[in-house]
């Protein structure tokens, strides 16, 4: 080598190595392509994490508090009045927005208005927001606003509401129609973050692809449904990482390596879009990713029996994180007398028919589905809400046992005899048949099969109905399905968020089982003004046990997620309800395994 | 030949009618609502009412499919109803990663299947001749998916030379380096089939009446495979690889899911399992307007290729 060479060969050196030491990007993947970073049109799981990592919520979550709880954000905590109906926040002051052409050059300040807008933003019907939901009937003034939008008028954002007041630059106030508890963690959600009037002016029906938040990562590159590279924003307000890990190990394990640490402490985020759980399984394992949660399919590959990770990967330095995800899976019937035009042999509350859905409950064997469908993968569900949200009760045991010898006796009881075909019929001789409904994948295709096991064990005759899933959704939500399996994921972490599902006046939006038990309804309605606690928890038990005598739903699982991680990832632990933790970690360049 | 171009351009128009109306048909009776899936988790009617009318989909039939022909006149599709993005931009930034791969792939493919096809239906019933169409059956019925697993798997996980997906900025990087794994399974799938039909075609051509009058006038084995039985053949090749463009640039999804590309074939699944009807409207009427000129571009070559030919 010459004395150029050698020249060269050092200064390329010595530029390469300090940029190859500061750059820490934690590459992960996405498992279904996202569909852009409008907060108020979102309506996919994976862009919430962009949303998460771009933009600021009013409040946030408590990294390590389990159950999770609901910190200051962009505010401080509000001041609530003493009829619960108003919240005060105070804005922080200097958070700037990213640098984008829509401010013209000068640096754009969060204010309190942008909350005020962002808001108002779900009723603009242009936006068809999926998460209209989230404020509908709840803010002074706010529906009245919206139904003039509806009606035709042009959405005027700049006419006052009543429930929306900004009294000063950092000041915002909200007005509620009645108290509600979820409004912490509604403004925690992150499609409620704050969005810059001028921005969303701008980019028009573009603003999907045009995410400018005040959020610790700004988009730095982006190819839909391909690569979303985010970088850590410079100008991010210097959260540090100060969190109290409490009693559990791996939580101060995560506290001692992290603490005191500024945030974000990672140069940013690279993200593939990766469908197929082969290539994201090979990706890992040859360190093209850094973490990796979503291996349900081939969990027995590095998991043993007993849920801990094989030996050969933690030879490697492989980590895992292993949690149970806030959601239950359940399966409902349809409480109606009439699906569509025909009459639902399996509604009602006679004796027969409830004794009729428990056996068909007790047929169905949740074991298998844990063992053969989420390969070990899963908890039992026992209580309608699941672990690590506020209600959760460990020690509740469901009343409804896998038991298909008490089944078929509880159907001869109430007159359900078999005919010459084997196949029971109802008690008045008329044929009886289950329709239940699914989509045709390859998952649904197991939940079929054991499904009709269980029926084939009790002499019921089952009958498959196939469509795809918007047609499956249409059906639900008109209470067209007679049958069906289905899963609710928290959307915060608290019990009510899993028990309005059954509240009657939600028919035809979230009580998919169209169930109307007054009873029930009774009690729930009770519960929306009790805080959290035993009162609060003593209805929900009762709750529960109305909905396991009427045998609406039978309960399933809770899938775990299995995150694991690259030795190199410090300070990882899967959040109930943070979509992206990736403000809260870091890359360590010479990891110790 | 001006007359015969005009002509079936002409035709293009019913056909066209056709597919328009096929695919209206098909999505709004069969496709499925797209207003339940960008409603949300918690959807009540109002919003799905909502949803219906920003869609344009609470419009009566007539009014709906004459949107769509006005769409098709003036090329304008509007935007996804998942992401809004226009369905303009989607084709114009789509394309390019589906060329990437498709055109090395189709070259490749084509060369490779022509020199062994002709190699086989020379020595036509040798040993060789046998194995290699015993081979080929057998490749041929091993699923797409097998392959891209076990290439995947040995190529790129185990030697490591290749990353197992990703695209990158830079158009050589995405040919060289992550595109290639993904243009050797595409290889390794077509051959086989057109190792087989391209077969047939030279065994048609070695057979006739002029190769055997070129080989009793003497000519070199060489010269009568590479430029008579090869030109002669060459029209049904040509036809074959036109015909197989419109089809592979749609249909190369799963090649595009497993390799991470970000192609027109994986954004036509995506509009599938999002109802997303604009993109689905444009990808039909493109693929076939494609296949209309393609089919149109083969006669004209036909032409071009063998003087012979009259266009009718």
């Amino acid at each position: 080598m010459n004395t150029a060479a050698r020249c060269l060969f050092v200064l390329l050196l010595a530029v390469a190595l300090p940029a190859a030491a500061q750059n820490k990007i934690l590459h992960i993947t996405f498992q279904a392509a996202e569909t852009g970073f409008d907060p108020v049109r979102v309506h996919d799981y994976y862009s919430g994490h962009v949303l998460e990592a771009v933009y600021d919520t009013l409040l946030s979550y408590d990294y390590l508090a389990r159950p999770a709880k609901v910190v200051a954000g962009a505010a401080a905590m509000p001041e609530i009045s003493a009829d619960g109906k108003t919240y005060t926040f105070r804005i922080k002051k200097g958070i700037t927005f990213t640098d984008d052409p829509a401010f013209k050059g000068k640096k754009r300040e969060l204010t309190a208005q942008d909350f005020a807008y962002s808001i108002r933003r779900f009723f603009d019907p242009k936006n068809r927001s999926p998460y209209a939901f989230l404020f509908t009937g709840k803010i002074v003034g706010l529906d009245e606003f919206s139904a003039r939008a509806k009606a035709g008028a042009k959405f005027d954002y700049d006419s006052p509401v009543a429930g929306l007041q900004t009294p000063d630059r950092y000041t915002l106030v909200i007005r509620l129609t009645q108290p509600d508890r979820d409004l912490p963690y509604v403004l925690a959600f992150p499609v409620t973050s704050a969005v810059a009037r001028e921005v969303i002016e701008a980019y028009g029906e573009e603003s999907p692809s045009h995410p400018v938040g005040t959020g610790p990562f700004y988009l730095k590159r982006y190819v839909r449904s391909s690569k979303i590279v985010l970088a850590a924003n410079p100008g991010y307000r210097g959260k540090v990482w100060d969190f109290d890990p409490g009693d559990n190990p791996r939580f101060k394990q995560i506290a001692e390596r992290m603490q005191g640490k500024r945030l974000p402490a990672i140069d940013g985020v690279e993200i593939s879009i990766m469908e197929e759980t082969q290539s994201r399984w090979l990706a890992f394992q040859r360190g093209e990713t850094d973490i990796e949660y979503q291996l349900w399919e081939v969990a027995p590959t590095f998991m043993t029996d007993d849920g801990r990770l094989k030996p050969e990967f933690v030879r490697r330095g492989i980590q895992i994180d292993r949690t149970v995800d806030p959601e239950i899976t359940y399966l409902y019937f349809n409480m109606q007398d009439k699906v569509g035009d025909t009459p639902n042999p399996f509604a009602g509350f006679t004796k027969e028919r409830i004794a009729l859905r428990r056996a068909v409950a007790m047929s169905y064997n949740i074991d298998d589905q844990i063992r053969i469908i989420r390969k070990g993968q899963a908890v039992r569900a026992q209580y309608p809400i699941p672990p690590g949200v506020v209600g959760h009760d460990p020690k509740y045991v469901s009343s409804i046992p896998y038991d298909p010898r008490a089944a078929n006796a509880l159907l001869e009881r109430y007159s359900y005899k078999k005919g010459p075909d084997g196949y029971r019929r109802q008690p008045n001789g008329d044929a009886l048949v289950l329709r239940y409904y699914s989509t045709p994948t390859e998952r649904d295709r197991q939940f079929d099969e054991l499904f009709k096991r269980g029926l084939d064990a009790i002499g019921i005759r089952l009958e498959i109905v196939k469509d795809r899933f918007p047609e499956m959704l249409k059906m639900e939500k008109q209470c067209r399905t007679m049958v069906r399996h289905a899963a609710w994921i928290a959307d915060w972490p608290d019990g009510d968020n899993f028990m309005q599902l059954l509240y009657g006046p939600n028919t035809y939006e979230s009580n998919n089982a169209c169930y109307k038990s007054p009873e029930y309804d009774k009690r729930y309605t009770r519960s929306r003004t009790l805080p959290p606690g035993p009162e609060r928890d003593r209805l929900y038990h009762e709750m529960t046990r109305i909905m396991e005598t009427d045998t609406v739903w039978f309960l399933a699982d809770s899938r775990i997620r299995n995150a694991l991680q690259q030795p190199n990832v410090v300070g990882f632990t899967k959040h109930p309800v943070l979509h992206a933790e990736w403000l809260y970690l870091d890359l360590d360049p010479k990891p110790q395994y | 030949m001006l007359a015969y171009t005009l002509r079936r351009l002409w035709q293009f128009i019913p056909t066209l009618g056709g597919v328009v109306l096929l695919v209206f048909f098909v999505f709004n009776f069969v496709g499925g609502d797209p207003a339940y899936l960008l409603a949300g988790k918690i959807p009540n009617p109002e919003t799905i009412a909502n949803i219906r009318k920003q869609l344009g989909v609470d419009e009566p039939y007539a009014v709906q499919l004459w949107i769509f022909v006005k769409q098709i006149l003036s090329g304008d599709f509007g935007a996804s109803w998942s992401t809004n993005e226009r369905v303009s931009t989607i084709f114009a930034t789509r394309l390019g990663p589906s060329l990437t791969v498709l055109i090395p792939l189709l070259m490749i493919s084509t060369i490779l299947g022509m020199a062994a096809a002709m190699l086989v239906a020379y020595v036509r019933g040798s040993l060789t001749d046998r194995a290699v169409m015993v081979a080929c059956t057998v490749a041929q019925s091993v699923s797409i998916l097998v392959y891209i697993l076990v290439f995947q798997y040995v190529f790129a996980y185990q030697l490591g030379w290749f990353p197992v997906q990703g695209w990158g900025v830079a158009f050589m990087d995405n040919l060289l380096r992550y595109s290639v794994l993904a243009i050797i399974v595409g290889v390794a799938v077509s051959l086989a089939p057109d190792i087989r039909l391209y077969r047939t075609f030279f065994l048609d051509e070695i057979n006739q009446d002029y190769v055997r009058t070129a080989r009793a006038k003497g000519m070199s084995e060489t010269r009568i495979m590479w430029v008579h039985v090869l030109r002669n053949a060459a029209i049904p090749i040509v036809t074959n690889i036109l015909l197989q463009l419109p089809g592979l640039l749609a249909g190369s999804f799963l090649i595009e899911r497993f390799f991470g590309i970000p192609g027109i074939g994986r954004e036509v699944i995506l509009a599938v399992e999002r109802s997303d009807f604009p993109i689905i409207k444009a990808v039909t009427v493109y693929v076939a307007i494609a296949t209309m000129v393609v089919n149109l571009a083969a006669d004209l070559l036909y032409k071009a290729i063998d003087p012979r030919v009259q266009l009718k």
